[in-house]
Order: C-alpha cells, then sequence, then structure tokens
C-alpha cells in the first residue's frame, strides 16, 4: 500500500486553499488602503507557515498514526510588512498592480487545489457507488 | 478567524471611502466659484482624512493575517487663503473691488477624483476575485 493516503493528499489540498485564501485576504486588505497615508503593504509569511505546518503547529496533537492532525488551520498564517517596496510621497507602499497580481496568482492556486480536490472527491464517490 | 468574508468587508469598506473621495472631490468642483457658503462665507474646499482599520481585533491581537479595512477618519476643510479676482462690479467684493474665490483648484481635484476611481475599480476587481474563490470552494458540494 502507498503511504501516500487519501487524507495525506486532502489535507495537502487544504492547507493549499487555505493559504490561497490568506494570500487573498492580506491582498485584499492592503488593495483598501491604497490611498491610507502611512499604510506599508502587508505580506503573508509563507516560509514561516511552512516551517510550523512541517513542525506539525499548534493544532491537535498527534499521538497515534491514526490520528488526523489538525493542519491547514488559518490561524498558523502571519503577515508581515513586505520589504524594499518604494514608498510614495504620503509614506504608503501598496502597488495596485502588486496586489492585484498576487490576487490572480492566489486565485490560481485556489483553482488548481480546488480541481485537484473535486477529482479526488469524485473517486471516492465512484468507490462509495461501487463503480457505478 | 481570518476569512474571505472580512476580505470582502475590507474592499467594501474602501469603495465606501473611495466613493466618499470622489464625492468631496465633485463638491469642491462644483463650488469653485461659489462665492457663499451655507454660512455666508466663501466656500472652503475640503479633504477627506483616511485612516486603516483592522476587520477583525481578535485576529489583529493574536498577530494573525488578517484584511485590514479602511474609513474615512475625518472631512476637513481646507485653511489655505482665498483665490481673489478683481470684479468690482460683484455683489461680494470687497472695498478693494476683489471678490474671494474658494481655494478650489480644478486640476487638483481631478487628480484626486482620478485616484479614487481607480482605487474603487481595483477593490471592485479584488471583490469579484474572491466571490469567485468562494463559488469554487462552494463547488465542491455539489459533484
Amino acid at each position: 500500500m502507498n503511504d501516500l493516503t487519501d487524507a495525506a493528499v486532502v489535507n495537502a489540498l487544504r492547507r493549499q486553499m487555505t493559504v490561497a485564501a490568506a494570500k487573498q485576504v492580506v491582498a485584499s486588505g492592503n488593495l483598501a488602503n491604497v490611498n491610507t497615508p502611512g499604510f506599508k503593504a502587508k505580506e503573508f509569511e509563507f516560509s514561516d507557515a511552512l516551517t510550523k505546518q512541517l513542525a506539525g503547529g499548534p493544532g491537535l496533537a498527534v499521538t497515534s498514526a491514526k490520528h488526523i492532525s489538525g493542519a491547514g488551520d488559518l490561524s498558523l498564517a502571519r503577515t508581515k510588512e513586505a520589504e524594499g517596496l518604494p514608498e510614495r510621497r504620503d509614506g504608503n507602499t501598496v502597488q495596485i498592480d502588486r496586489e492585484l497580481l498576487s490576487m490572480s496568482a492566489a486565485a490560481g492556486e485556489f483553482a488548481r487545489a480546488q480541481t485537484a480536490l473535486a477529482a479526488k472527491f469524485r473517486l471516492v464517490r465512484y468507490a462509495i457507488n461501487e463503480g457505478r | 478567524m481570518s476569512t474571505l468574508g472580512n476580505a470582502i468587508n475590507a474592499s467594501a469598506s474602501a469603495l465606501a471611502a473611495e466613493r466618499q473621495r470622489i464625492e468631496v472631490a465633485v463638491s469642491n468642483l462644483a463650488n469653485a466659484e461659489s462665492t457663499r457658503g451655507p454660512d455666508g462665507q466663501v466656500y472652503k474646499r475640503r479633504d477627506v482624512v483616511l485612516a486603516s482599520e483592522p476587520t477583525d481585533t481578535f485576529d489583529l491581537a493574536l498577530s494573525r493575517a488578517n484584511a485590514t479595512g479602511v474609513r474615512v477618519a475625518a472631512v476637513l476643510e481646507d485653511d489655505s487663503a482665498p483665490r481673489r479676482r478683481f470684479e468690482p462690479g460683484h455683489p461680494d467684493a470687497d472695498a478693494e473691488g476683489y471678490v474671494a474665490l474658494p481655494n478650489v483648484d480644478s486640476a487638483e481635484e481631478m487628480v484626486d477624483m482620478l485616484s479614487a476611481s481607480r482605487a474603487y475599480q481595483a477593490n471592485l476587481t479584488a471583490i469579484n476575485m474572491i466571490r469567485d474563490l468562494v463559488q469554487r470552494a462552494l463547488d465542491l458540494g455539489r459533484l
């Protein structure tokens, strides 16, 4: 039996969708403040979230291989100020094109994961219906 | 919990704020020649002050990823000196024959309006993208 179980695949896809949604949330917050003086553009901290996910995160404790871990929690997602962005005269660092691009990228990421997840669920349904 | 609903709230707050900026710019333009305001004094151009505001203070306290909305903190009057035009026949002319006109610069207002309408468009696009995301997530439920 392959060690890549259904639950692991579904969890990974769920995480991917969660991260894409978090990126969307952060980018829309930046866009909302495109004209706020002194506002600094925020960024989703991917590497930090990844490290926490790999370490198991503060989710459900797993003491047996059969337990389902509480992975894919948005509470792991943190933001930081984006660095290296040019500052406008009013101290704002939001760039509309950059934020819209990151929203498009996140939407694509979300769509990919969703399509794969839908295919996975279709397979499960196929099995439940005994191939009918 | 940071959700897509919060993201839509943030974008919606920006729509309201940008709309108010357009409204104020338009009223400044409309009153570019108004020598009498409601108080009998010459009209003063107004400015919108925007301030960012977290949509979810609980998430903010935990420094979680959260959408930051925006609100109109104040609408302030610009106290710079009014323009003066020599027009002795005007009913509002002073003793020297000068009429005080509002301190409105139409080029400045047009630039303000343009930047507000671009920001409005960007936020509408953002809302549409989030809506598509939610729709896709819902599509998982009906296979």
